[in-house]
């Protein structure tokens, strides 16, 4: 009986497993093939085509042009969000627990819902189908990630460190460049992937305010899925994965010695 | 923690991002909720009124809509966080093996919707590869032969990407709970005698009930609002409320838009609702755990 069970839930979670990992091996089975029709198991024939559609210098321009979007998003989301989460993390105020709430807000409010309103706003400034208006806008869903995980940073870290230098005579400024910093720069990292890989995947952000005149990877993807040209869209997605994958494992290389004192799992 | 008071300081370190969130997010939160009232100079509405909320509240479109955004978020949110705590708990009794962890913790945040659309389309659909495999094992002869499962009224597509997407969430949320949830407490109900099972429900569950709220939480609403997998994975009827909220915004005709605003106004709301609800349940856990 008790084997039974044991067999059941095995199966369960290799199941659940294979769910989640076999998709990626069909994407890449796709991405390579040229004839697939049903019903067969394997492609007919492979084929270059997807990969020649990306070696093309407006698809380069398009990938770098994202990547320069997305981290100029996640400096600027940083820079606001360090003062932020320090406030949150070692003052009392009042009005704290609403302020909280409210940086938390955009986690569970459609992005639908705000944009449009937004959209309209921007019209009026002039902010519409422009970069800067695309990098704004992205700052919402990221806000909420990049406060909250430095917060426990922060909380993490203490304030007696900062408290010592500001004994032996440091400077506001030093003792930001030299201690605070230094000390938080693991948090900040791992807050920076997660608000990348975030403005990164944006779709409907990006194209309602950018009127799909500021392209990204994800913008030149939608289409192709849209439409189930699965060669084309399956080599799309891998390099957009890839593309992540490869910057949370640059960052996480060059944080290595940090991370290894202790392990951050922060979402 | 210990906080301490300041002044304005705090105010001033959380201004500019005080800025952003109100200028932009309760900027165009206002502006939606001013267009739902009707106030929209433009085409010369300037008078407000709940003309549109009483319409929009009777239309059978729109109710149809609301039914099948709740009924898509409340089914695959449940099944996620069934499976999401089934599969964390499995990972930290049997599998410490940190390789599996880190990939877990990985996927769902590197492959964005519009790629989990994609994959569930080529795996679900009617040419998809399970119909190919039951083809194959000889238990269909033709492709109509299998169940529309993308694009289909039942939103089953849709249920499956959000699934998809959110175990590994969910699993990663509880997990971290229940590593850190001391192996002395494991030997002392043993030794009382309790069943795994028992010790699973008295203990386990409990202790990271509020990880599995949090997450049912955070998915049901982000499932409620989001864009993109129901657009691509969704039938033409009935539309999920943010694509018809889309396609209105779209539309040429802008005496619509006070509609469309409306539509996006009850999106907030709920999302609001749900956040209260989440408190207001972490609070009574909170005091029963004390």
């Amino acid at each position: 009986m008790k084997l039974r069970i044991d067999f059941y839930t095995s199966l369960l979670f290799y199941s659940i497993l294979g769910f989640l990992l076999i998709p990626f091996l069909i994407l890449f089975l796709w991405a390579f093939s040229k004839n697939w029709p049903w019903p067969d198991l394997l492609p007919h024939s492979l084929s270059t085509r997807g990969w020649e559609s990306i070696a093309d210098i407006k698809f380069i321009k398009v990938l770098l042009h994202s990547i320069f979007l997305s981290i100029t998003v996640t400096f600027l989301v940083l820079v606001i969000s360090i003062p932020a989460a320090k406030a949150l993390a070692f003052y009392n105020f009042r009005g704290r627990n609403v302020l909280q709430m409210l940086i938390l807000a955009p986690i569970v409010i459609p992005p639908m819902a705000v944009t449009m309103g937004i959209h309209i706003n921007f019209i009026k400034l002039g902010l519409t189908d422009t970069f800067w208006g695309v990098v704004l806008v992205h700052l919402i869903p990221t806000i909420p990630y990049a406060v909250r995980i430095l917060a426990h940073v922060f909380e993490a870290v203490g304030w007696n460190i900062e408290e010592q230098a500001r004994v032996l005579g440091a400077k506001n400024w030093q003792i930001f460049l030299y201690i605070t910093l230094p000390l938080i720069t693991p948090g900040l990292f791992s807050a920076g992937v997660l608000c990348f890989i975030i403005s990164f995947s944006q779709y409907i952000l990006t194209f309602m305010i950018g009127g799909g005149r500021v392209m990204t990877i994800t913008m030149e993807l939608f289409p192709y899925v849209a439409s189930g040209d699965r060669t084309i869209a399956s080599v799309y997605s891998l390099i957009f994965i890839l593309t992540t994958l490869t910057f949370a494992f640059l960052v996480d290389r060059f944080t290595r010695e940090n991370y290894e004192k202790g392990n951050h799992f922060y979402l | 923690m210990e906080r301490v008071s300041a002044g304005f300081k705090p105010y001033i370190m959380l201004a500019p991002v005080m800025a952003v969130l109100l200028g932009l997010f309760v900027g165009g939160i206002v502006t939606c909720l001013l267009q739902s009232l009707g106030y929209f100079p433009v085409i010369g509405l300037r008078e407000i009124t709940f003309k549109y909320y009483r319409e929009v509240l009777t239309n059978p479109e729109f109710l149809r809509s609301l039914s099948f955004s709740l009924y898509i978020s409340m089914v695959s949110s449940v099944i996620a966080v069934v499976l999401g705590v089934f599969v964390a708990h499995r990972i930290s009794r049997y599998l410490q093996g940190q390789t599996l962890v880190k990939l877990l913790y990985k996927l769902p945040i590197v492959v964005p919707h519009t790629v989990a659309a994609l994959m569930i389309f080529m795996l679900f659909s009617r040419s998809g590869i399970i119909s190919r495999a039951i083809y194959q094992l000889g238990l269909i002869s033709y492709q109509e032969q299998f169940p529309e499962m993308v694009f289909d009224s039942k939103g089953i597509g849709i249920i499956i990407a959000y699934i998809w997407k959110e175990i590994p969430f969910v699993a990663i949320m509880v997990y971290t709970i229940l590593r850190n949830i001391n192996e002395s407490f494991r030997d002392v109900a043993y030794n009382l005698g309790a069943s795994e099972g028992q010790f699973f429900y008295y203990v386990l569950l409990p202790i990271s009930m509020p990880a599995i709220i949090s997450s049912f939480i955070i998915i049901f609403a982000f499932s409620f609002g989001a864009f993109e997998v129901p657009y691509l994975l969704g039938p033409t009827y009935p539309r999920t409320l943010p694509v018809m909220a889309y396609t209105y915004y779209i539309s040429p005709d802008l005496t619509r838009r006070p509609y469309t605003m409306v539509i996006a106004v009850f999106l907030t709301i709920i999302s609001i609702g749900l956040i209260l609800v989440y408190s207001r349940i972490l609070k009574i856990f909170q005091i029963y755990s004390r």
